[in-house]
């Protein structure tokens, strides 16, 4: 039933990755239950880097050679995941063809999958202040998430020790804990941010850093109770070089050292990094094999995924909270040529209804481009709010233009020869990715 | 000339895009060559309330508010009360405009006492209310202002205080008795939290006019160009009367 819904979907041309799931529960509440029982089951959740991470954990476990299917396609709510374990699954028997499954669950919806689904590893990469009318404040997503973790008894734990949210969630459970984290500070520049927990979350107090990566991830602990950063079992000890395409660090685990290259950019995806050799450590992989296989993956789609359009190159960068717009302005700030910036706001359910958050993102930062931000280019349903954005960023209003119209808007952008970076929030990447791929003949995501 | 913005806990009052305001304030000042300064005070640090023309105070979560309380107490209150006694302007959104009343109720009957600096309470609800909201602005006669709610708490006012307007789309107060926001001297307290000011210049002009009257008798604002400002504020004006019409 399940299989046949999505074929039809697809069929009539849309990425419907979440409807079969949900006509499939309404017959079968316990389906995804039945279907997951015997699969050893890898799940990432958290607020940022959940996609990224997922993609980094699927090459390190194809290079290992594990048998396995994932929820590639962004499908990360109940509905999808039980959508996606059925499309893995044999028609009749119903059993899973493969014996691992690599999930990515939302972190409101990872309570409810783990109801279902008794994962083996669970790799929580971060917890920041997301979507408030979708997520709530930022203590109800960590209780969300301590709620599935203790749906997951049998799951070792990859937790961020940077992170006094999230890490904090290790204190809380009986599960096994793998903490993974970076010991150095990683940008010379930062943007500069509103933290998203100054106060200790044991005892309200405020905490004492002794440095920064980003955000409020770092070397921190509260100087009243005690309770600070453990040391991770995971350890980015160096950073070696960040560039406009990749870095370079070493990861300490165990006693030996790895050098890696992680084929992304950004400060962040180094944490992305450090969250799959966790999970590579917690799955007993070979880390040598992890490490090498940051190299090469594919990054998921959104996440700085590179297009040429018209001999332009034009990369996609995904925008949905201000912790990870901050992150992606940090890389494009220190990026070193001209390029043409830009941003589609849209406030569908999915992307936030809110648009308030774009007013806690450092777009100021984009100032110390000077001349080499040609323009910027505002797009989506609330482009005028964007552009009101970037005028009170004090960007000239003679480079700041509203193109509401997508096809117009690509040709515009890739009519000059510089790079351009493109940020959307979800659903207008989803649209903008359809008006590509019509428009250039560019695959599918459902394809790919 | 020039002004000087108070930030009240800008470290913990800060719940989406509270800072966009005061960015707001500060750049509609230089963009007429009025000087202005921003200064941060957050707990711990004493306030001396003669030392700034304008006060704004925003939203913040649940679990910080707790903290910040304890530190309200005292000369903080005091010096708070005294400023907008004094006229000075006050922007309040959100949690900084419950904490500037009597007190909070939960839900479930719990008491939590506030300043009392204004003439209104609150009781928590179970249910958010949240979304795109449009109300009139009674200063700013024949004006919409549009925002964005979201709050579990119902306030209701005295009648000390008087509405800001009335609600055309959306809840405001408590959804109940069809007003939005409150106004006493030269406070303006709403619900509208993170960017009010950008998408509204005309209520941005308007505490800014109060706060340079006070300082500098007779001086006028310049216009500035709002085409983008309008551009935004009229695209959400006609998106709501657009729901309403359905």
């Amino acid at each position: 039933m399940c299989k046949f819904s999505r074929f039809a979907i697809r069929k009539l041309g849309r990425g419907g990755t979440d409807m079969p799931g949900r006509i499939a529960l309404k017959i079968c509440p316990d389906l995804l239950g039945r279907l997951a029982k015997d699969v050893t089951t890898v799940i990432v959740t958290g607020t940022n880097g959940k996609t990224t991470t997922s993609r980094m954990i699927e090459q390190a476990m194809t290079d290992s050679g594990i048998s396995f299917f994932a929820n590639k396609t962004g499908a990360n709510l109940l509905s999808g995941v039980t959508a996606e374990f059925a499309a893995n699954s044999g028609t009749l028997s119903g059993k899973c063809r493969y014996p691992y499954a690599l999930i990515e669950a939302d972190e409101a919806a990872f309570k409810a999958i783990s109801t279902f689904v008794d994962a083996k590893t669970v790799v929580v990469t971060n917890v920041f202040r997301d979507q408030l009318d979708r997520y709530g404040e930022v203590t109800h997503t960590l209780d969300n998430i301590r709620i599935g973790i203790s749906h997951s008894p049998n799951a070792v734990l990859c937790l961020n020790a940077d992170d006094s949210l999230s890490g904090s969630l290790a204190g809380e459970v009986e599960n096994p804990v793998i903490f993974y984290g970076v010991n150095t500070p990683i940008y010379e520049k930062r943007v500069e941010e509103v933290s998203d927990a100054p106060y200790c979350i044991k005892c309200k107090h405020e905490y004492v850093y002794d440095y920064v990566t980003y955000g409020h991830l770092g070397g921190y602990h509260c100087p009243h109770c005690g309770y600070g950063r453990p040391e991770p079992q995971v350890a980015v000890s160096q950073v070696r070089s960040s560039d406009a395409e990749q870095s370079q660090i070493t990861f300490r685990l165990d006693g030996t050292e790895y050098p890696a290259v992680v084929n992304l950019p950004g400060g962040y995806n180094i944490y992305n990094a450090a969250s799959c050799m966790a999970a590579g450590k917690a799955m007993g992989l070979n880390a040598a094999t992890v490490a090498e296989s940051l190299s090469r993956f594919q990054c998921g789609f959104g996440r700085m995924e590179k297009f040429d359009i018209n001999g332009t190159s034009v990369r996609m960068i995904l925008i949905k909270n201000p912790a990870g717009c901050n992150q992606v302005l940090n890389f494009l700030s220190n990026a070193s040529g001209h390029a043409v910036f830009v941003a589609c706001l849209n406030d569908r359910a999915q992307d936030g209804r809110d648009i308030s958050w774009i007013w806690d993102v450092d777009f100021e930062k984009l100032l110390d481009m000077g001349e080499k931000l040609d323009a910027i280019y505002v797009s989506g349903v609330r482009a005028d709010d964007m552009a009101l954005r970037f005028k009170y960023a004090g960007i000239p209003p003679e480079k700041i233009f509203i193109e509401k119209d997508y096809v117009a808007l690509m040709e515009k952008v890739t009519a000059q020869p510089q790079p351009v970076y493109v940020m959307p929030t979800y659903t207008a990447m989803l649209d903008l990715r359809d008006k590509i791929s019509r428009t250039y003949g560019f695959k599918e995501y459902w394809e790919a | 000339m020039e002004l000087k913005i108070c930030h009240l806990y800008p470290d913990i009052l800060n719940l989406y895009g509270d800072r966009g305001n005061v960015t707001c304030l500060k750049k509609r000042l230089e963009w007429r060559g009025i000087d202005c300064t921003v200064e941060g005070i957050s707990i711990g640090q004493k306030l001396d309330a003669s030392q700034y023309d304008l006060f704004f105070i925003g939203g913040g979560q649940d679990f910080e508010q707790e903290v910040l309380l304890e530190d309200l107490r005292g000369d903080k209150s005091l010096q708070i009360k005294s400023a907008i006694e004094d006229e000075k302007p006050f922007l309040a959104i959100c949690g900084g405009y419950q904490i500037l009343g009597s007190y909070y109720k939960t839900w479930d009957g719990q008491q939590c006492d506030f300043i009392g600096a204004l003439d209104l309470y609150t009781i928590g609800h179970k249910d958010r209310m949240i979304g795109n909201y449009m109300y009139t602005c009674d200063d700013l006669e024949g004006q919409t202002v549009v925002g964005f709610e979201n709050h579990s708490g119902k306030t209701y006012l005295g009648s000390g205080v008087r509405p800001i307007g009335r609600v055309l789309s959306g809840f405001g107060n408590n959804g109940e008795d069809g007003f939005e926001g409150a106004r006493y001297k030269n406070v303006y307290a709403t619900y509208s939290h993170g960017c009010l000011l950008p998408k509204n210049p005309a209520i941005a002009d308007m505490l800014l006019r109060w706060a340079l009257e006070r300082k500098y008798p007779n001086v006028s604002l310049a216009a500035l160009d709002d085409t983008l400002e309008h551009g935004a504020h009229s695209y959400m004006e006609a998106r709501l009367r657009a729901a309403q019409n359905h």
